[in-house]
């Protein structure tokens, strides 16, 4: 007997019960798939895939001062881990320093305290950052100094800014929507400091992925694959259309220098198909849209991060196995590096063992299921490659109605997208409590409550204090003159219009605080008041 | 969500620097739903979420919390409040939170805890229940 239940994706995509080669009959194999390592990269990004290279296994980390941060990457780094990425607290995103009054409760609590060169050396001491790619994930308003922290100590270790490997930057929408920092900056004003960096280190340091666009927090409040390719996608629109207005790099210089960052979720071929459909129609605007001509510009390096919001509090063993099928599909979709969560995510910041168990996941699946033997194993299957159409096609729907609703700044100043993200959070919430989306633990296989089984990781409750001092010594033993006068570099250059990043590098070798540099673009640009409705 | 003097007035906010909001405003569209007034302030310092709470004469404030940091910033709300002798208002919080530090939050003056993966009828029920009714408390001792 046929099944009357309702059968979708969860991005809501119709399913039929079998697939076969009359869904694809529209698909052009040249054309629409292709070998791996060549346009439009449906099947990966390089000819030999995992075979060269497994993914890089990279774990967010941020935890506390400099000092407990710099442990916590050497022990990653001694059980197997390839690739590093910096979680900084709120403050050090926001832009504000640790010994702000208002900080103190969140300093080092939800990442690690950075506030100038000084911590930043600290957090990568005895780290061989010459041969291993790091993250710095920084917010929008701080990325240019974090970045420029970052040139300045691999410069004092004498790495040549034309090998220094990694990632920085952010996404404006997931500074200034997915997430309510303090303090920010007009959306205008922070797409042209956004885009100062890009242009400046697209020639300075040409290895540097100096913008990460970033879909992992839109994904998280609730909206479907379609939409996360959508909103990341509109992100490189704008950033693209304002670095090419001004006319000062080509987008052969630019688009090389892009990241993307995107969350893996739970539904398995869904997930999947949007790691190849992303891949294709990234080619796809680059070529077409922007006119890019070199292979670097199309190729859509992406990090993933398994998704925390799938994670449960209730039965929270369970969150293990949810992470190791979040990688599994992040291996099949074929990303270039990957972040797996703590099972202990709903409750704290990993522990030590938590951690172990996130990097052993991933190494299992590298090194025991042999999934990394074959490129794209799942292309050609009448399933995936239709289901790859289909959210191709929703998300260029959904791309097209960001556009009409006036691009990436007029969506975050209208207040266009906060509405669209409170649509998706009410409905994700809905679907869960009427059952719709099933979740083990919370709204089926209820079991009776049982005690955190792990350890729970405490944040270290003097980092404030430790970092005030910190930044009270620095202060007194830096040369001020020359802080300063670094300081007003960067004021003159930023009410000029000019480039400011030559300004912001010369102001972080001289150890000035990124709270120092962020409160200038404050007092020149004004802080920005979100359009949330009240 | 109507009490004799009116619907049931909210403050939802979120103490500190982090920016997470999605808990937040989940509540917040689940309570205006179920006919609250709620004002969504989003972050803001524990001394503002009291200065807002009075202006706006609330009967519940809900907290948000994702920061690591709330064993701070909610004895800092807490004080705020008391400090403006707004002690009756209904302090209700949720977000990531070791279930072993319920106790000890409840000490310190938060009427109640929700964790994630509850139902927002939970909490729309406890706010239905519980708001002004530590109000009447008040004014009948004094």
């Amino acid at each position: 007997m046929e099944s009357t239940r309702n059968f979708q994706t969860n991005g809501d995509i119709p399913l039929k019960k079998i697939y076969t080669s009359d869904d694809v009959a529209d698909i052009d194999y040249e054309r629409d798939v292709g070998a791996s390592g060549e346009p439009p990269y449906t099947r990966g990004l390089y000819p030999e895939m995992y075979r060269n290279r497994p993914w890089s296994i990279r774990q967010f980390t941020g935890h506390g001062t400099p000092e407990e941060t710099n442990e916590w990457f050497k022990y990653e780094y001694e059980h197997g881990e390839t690739g590093f990425s910096v979680a900084f607290d709120v403050p050090t995103e926001s832009g504000i320093d640790s010994d702000d009054p208002r900080a103190d409760a969140d300093v080092g609590v939800g990442g690690v305290a950075c506030d100038s060169v000084k911590d930043l050396e600290v957090i990568f001491d005895g780290l061989p950052i010459d041969k291993v790619s790091t993250s710095l994930v920084a917010g929008t308003l701080s990325t240019c100094q974090i970045t420029a922290m970052y040139f300045a100590l691999a410069e004092k270790r004498g790495i040549s800014p034309k090998e220094i490997r990694g990632t920085g930057g952010t996404d404006m929408i997931s500074d200034q929507v997915c997430m309510h920092h303090m303090d920010q900056i007009p959306p205008q004003h922070q797409l042209k400091l956004c885009v100062d960096l890009t242009e400046w280190s697209c020639k300075y340091a040409p290895r540097w992925l100096s913008v990460n666009f970033d879909s992992y927090n839109h994904r998280e409040s609730g909206v479907t694959a379609a939409q996360e390719l959508a909103f990341l996608f509109i992100n490189l629109i704008g950033y693209t259309e304002e670095a090419l207005k001004r006319g000062n790099v080509t987008i052969d210089e630019l688009a090389p220098c892009y990241a993307y960052n995107m969350a893996l979720d739970m539904d398995f071929f869904e997930e999947i198909a949007k790691l190849r459909a992303a891949r294709r129609m990234l080619y796809k605007i680059l070529k077409e849209r922007f006119g890019a001509k070199d292979p670097r510009s199309w190729r859509f390096r992406v990090h993933v991060q398994t998704a925390g919001s799938t994670h449960t509090l209730q039965q929270p063993l369970n969150n293990v196995v949810r992470v190791a099928y979040e990688v599994m599909a992040a291996a099949l979709g074929g990303a270039q590096s990957v972040h797996a969560n703590s099972y202990d995510e709903a409750v704290c910041l990993p522990t030590e063992e938590s951690l172990l168990l996130a990097l052993r996941t991933q190494q299992v699946a590298q090194l025991e299921t042999n999934v990394t033997n074959v490129v794209d194993p799942l292309g050609g299957s009448y399933y995936v490659e239709w289901l790859t159409n289909e959210v191709e096609k929703g998300a260029w729907q959904y791309l097209e109605k960001i556009e009409q609703a006036g691009g990436l700044v007029k969506i975050i100043e209208s207040g266009w997208a906060y509405n669209e993200f409170t649509k998706a959070m009410v409905g994700h919430q809905k679907r869960i409590e009427s059952g719709e989306r099933k979740i083990v633990g919370i709204n089926c296989f209820v079991g009776k409550t049982e005690p955190f089984p792990g350890k729970i990781f405490r944040p270290n409750p003097r980092a404030g204090e430790i970092q005030a001092e910190k930044l009270r010594e620095l202060r007194q033993e830096r040369d001020n003159q020359q802080a300063q006068n670094a300081l007003d570099q960067v004021r003159r250059d930023t009410e000029a219009g000019n480039n400011v990043m030559p300004a912001v590098m010369e102001a972080a070798k001289a150890y000035c605080t990124i709270g120092e540099m962020c409160s200038i673009w404050r007092d020149i640009y004004g802080i920005w008041r979100l359009p949330v409705v009240r | 969500m109507n009490q004799e003097k009116g619907p049931i007035r909210v403050l939802i906010a979120i103490p500190g620097f982090d920016g997470h909001w999605k808990g937040a405003m989940t509540v917040t569209m689940a309570l205006r739903d179920a006919g609250a007034e709620v004002i969504y302030a989003g972050t803001q310092t524990p001394r503002s979420i009291a200065e807002i709470a009075i202006q706006e004469d609330v009967d519940v404030i809900g907290l948000s919390i994702f920061s690591g940091g709330y064993m701070k910033l909610i004895p800092q709300t807490i004080d705020a409040l008391h400090a403006k002798k707004a002690d009756d208002i209904l302090v209700i919080l949720g977000g990531i939170i070791p279930p072993d530090d319920i106790p000890k939050l409840k000490e310190l003056g938060v009427d109640e805890i929700f964790l994630p993966g509850g139902k927002t009828q939970d909490i729309t029920d406890y706010v239905n229940e519980n708001a002004g009714l530590k109000r009447k408390h008040h004014s009948i001792t004094g």
